[in-house]
């Protein structure tokens, strides 16, 4: 309460149209069918009722995550104060986000939204803070402010809420397009071994990644590797890994500068990317494309 | 500066109006009912883009953009920015983007990349011409007028260090010579 987190949660929602689940909705949203009204109140009222016996199977923290991972194999979802990080803790899907905010922070804009005195504040900011550790903590044994439970922490003393979304849906962006290199790779026999810096092998690849910055168009150096053929033990022993992966636009592109030998050698391992790996959109940047770019944009070879 | 010579005449002017007719029935059909904004990408769809707005016999919206250059103090590169922006508002609603010709797909992508940002309807490419050789970025290409390959071409808005945008029909040049027409023009 006061750091902003359920204003940013509600913007994230509305910008990516997922649905938004907070604590004040999780025994309605989940336990209508599994629990009666005594039990939901429980629920509602008592951290420790999550680890009793349910109806069903296991207790009511195994129907919860249980509907949980239901729900997200179906739909993407926004979990707000409820211990969702521990639940997908290993869920590589899955971003955990923290919002904190200096306490004096908090209380002056919890006096501001409830038009209460400074001393009512605190005391607002403690019952709720005390709420949800100690549901955190009975429920599953964790301290929330340890810092490994999170990918990203924002303070909002100094960010708005426009930012802390901006920079939310940044991470979100980059890390879904991770996630869909990682499975292809996963799903085929193609290798992900993309690398956050790029050593670039020779100066045209870096320049012709200067090209890319200009008109804005995100790339990976090298995400892939494609094996396109093998011995009869199964070993690779041809492969083709693409300079760079365009992530918006789904194509991969090798650069061409040298001799014809290696443009035929090339675009054979292009063609066989093509056939084996249906789908995958592979283009070759030829010699005179590549210096008319160079060329137009007055790039320094040097 | 180098010197033109036409190899050839591509496309008459004859041959673009019937084409230009036909994408504009075809963009008319497509958009009934929609409220749509066409884009002219300046200064290559010059002329493209004044015919085949007046080609759509459905009520639209016209602007017009351009796109340059421009040093950057921090790079030796420069940076790709948009030198005249758009006067429409076009959030809500549909846009097409209409480019003299494509090659490599890097302006368009840019473009549309730009565009997309400003939270349109829907956002789609009419291009008179396309070289698919060349093209290195899969640009929502809707509506095309002629593939073509690895040539040099002016007129009909398109120029060599802007010389032959204001000629009539696209030819193709030699690369030296002098910008004299096959049939004296």
């Amino acid at each position: 309460m006061g750091s902003l987190g359920d204003e940013i949660a509600e913007a994230l929602s509305r910008k990516l149209d997922w649905e938004l689940i907070n604590r004040n909705q999780l025994i309605a949203r989940f336990f209508a069918k599994s629990a009666n009204v005594r039990e939901q109140h429980l629920l509602n009222e008592s951290a420790k009722f999550f680890l009793t016996q349910s109806q069903g199977n296991g207790t009511y923290l195994d129907v919860l995550e249980r509907s949980l991972f239901e729900l997200a194999q179906n739909q993407s979802a926004i979990l707000v104060g409820f211990g969702s990080q521990i639940i997908f803790e290993d869920d590589s899907n899955s971003l955990h986000i923290r919002i904190i905010a200096p306490e004096k922070v908090r209380i002056l804009r919890i006096r501001k939204q409830f038009h209460i005195s400074e001393s009512e504040a605190v005391k607002v900011l403690d019952t709720a803070d005390r709420r949800h550790k100690r549901f955190v903590s009975t429920v599953f044994g964790i301290n929330l402010e340890d810092s490994s439970l999170y990918h990203l922490t924002l303070n909002t003393a100094s960010l708005s809420v426009d930012e802390c979304v901006a920079a939310i849906l940044a991470l979100q962006q980059e890390h879904a397009e991770r996630l869909k290199i990682e499975m292809e790779s996963e799903q085929g026999p193609s290798i992900d071994h993309q690398s956050d810096l790029p050593v670039f092998k020779n100066p045209s690849e870096a320049e012709f990644a200067k090209i890319l910055d200009m008109y804005q168009i995100d790339w990976k150096y090298e995400p892939k590797t494609f094996p396109v053929e093998w011995d009869a033990e199964g070993n690779v022993t041809l492969a083709f890994s693409p300079d760079f992966y365009l992530t918006k636009f789904d194509t991969y592109l090798e650069l061409t500068t040298m001799n014809q030998k290696y443009v035929t050698e090339k675009n054979k391992k292009m063609k066989k990317v093509r056939e084996l790996y249906p789908g995958t959109n592979v283009k070759i940047v030829y010699k005179k494309d590549f210096y008319s770019l160079i060329e137009r944009f007055n790039i320094n070879t040097d | 500066m180098a010197e033109l010579v036409q190899r050839r005449i591509v496309y008459t002017a004859e041959d673009l109006r019937a084409k230009v007719a036909a994408m504009g029935r075809q963009i008319s059909a497509d958009y009934a009912g929609k409220d749509l904004v066409v884009i002219g990408v300046l200064k290559g769809s010059l002329y493209f883009f004044a015919d085949l707005t007046r080609a759509i016999d459905i009520p639209i919206g016209i602007d017009v953009i351009a796109i340059g250059t421009i040093p950057n103090t921090t790079s030796k590169t420069g940076i790709v920015r948009i030198t005249k922006d758009l006067d429409l508002d076009i959030t809500g609603k549909h846009v097409l983007v209409i480019e003299d010709i494509i090659r490599t797909g890097l302006t368009t992508a840019y473009l549309v990349q730009n565009l997309e940002a400003r939270r349109p309807a829907s956002i789609k490419v009419c291009s008179l011409l396309v070289n698919p050789g060349q093209q290195l970025i899969n640009v929502p290409i809707a509506y095309l007028g002629y593939e073509i390959s690895d040539t040099w071409l002016i007129g009909y808005g398109m120029d060599v260090h802007e010389q032959g945008r204001s000629l009539p029909y696209i030819a193709e040049l030699e690369r030296n010579g002098s910008l004299k027409a096959p049939d004296g023009r």
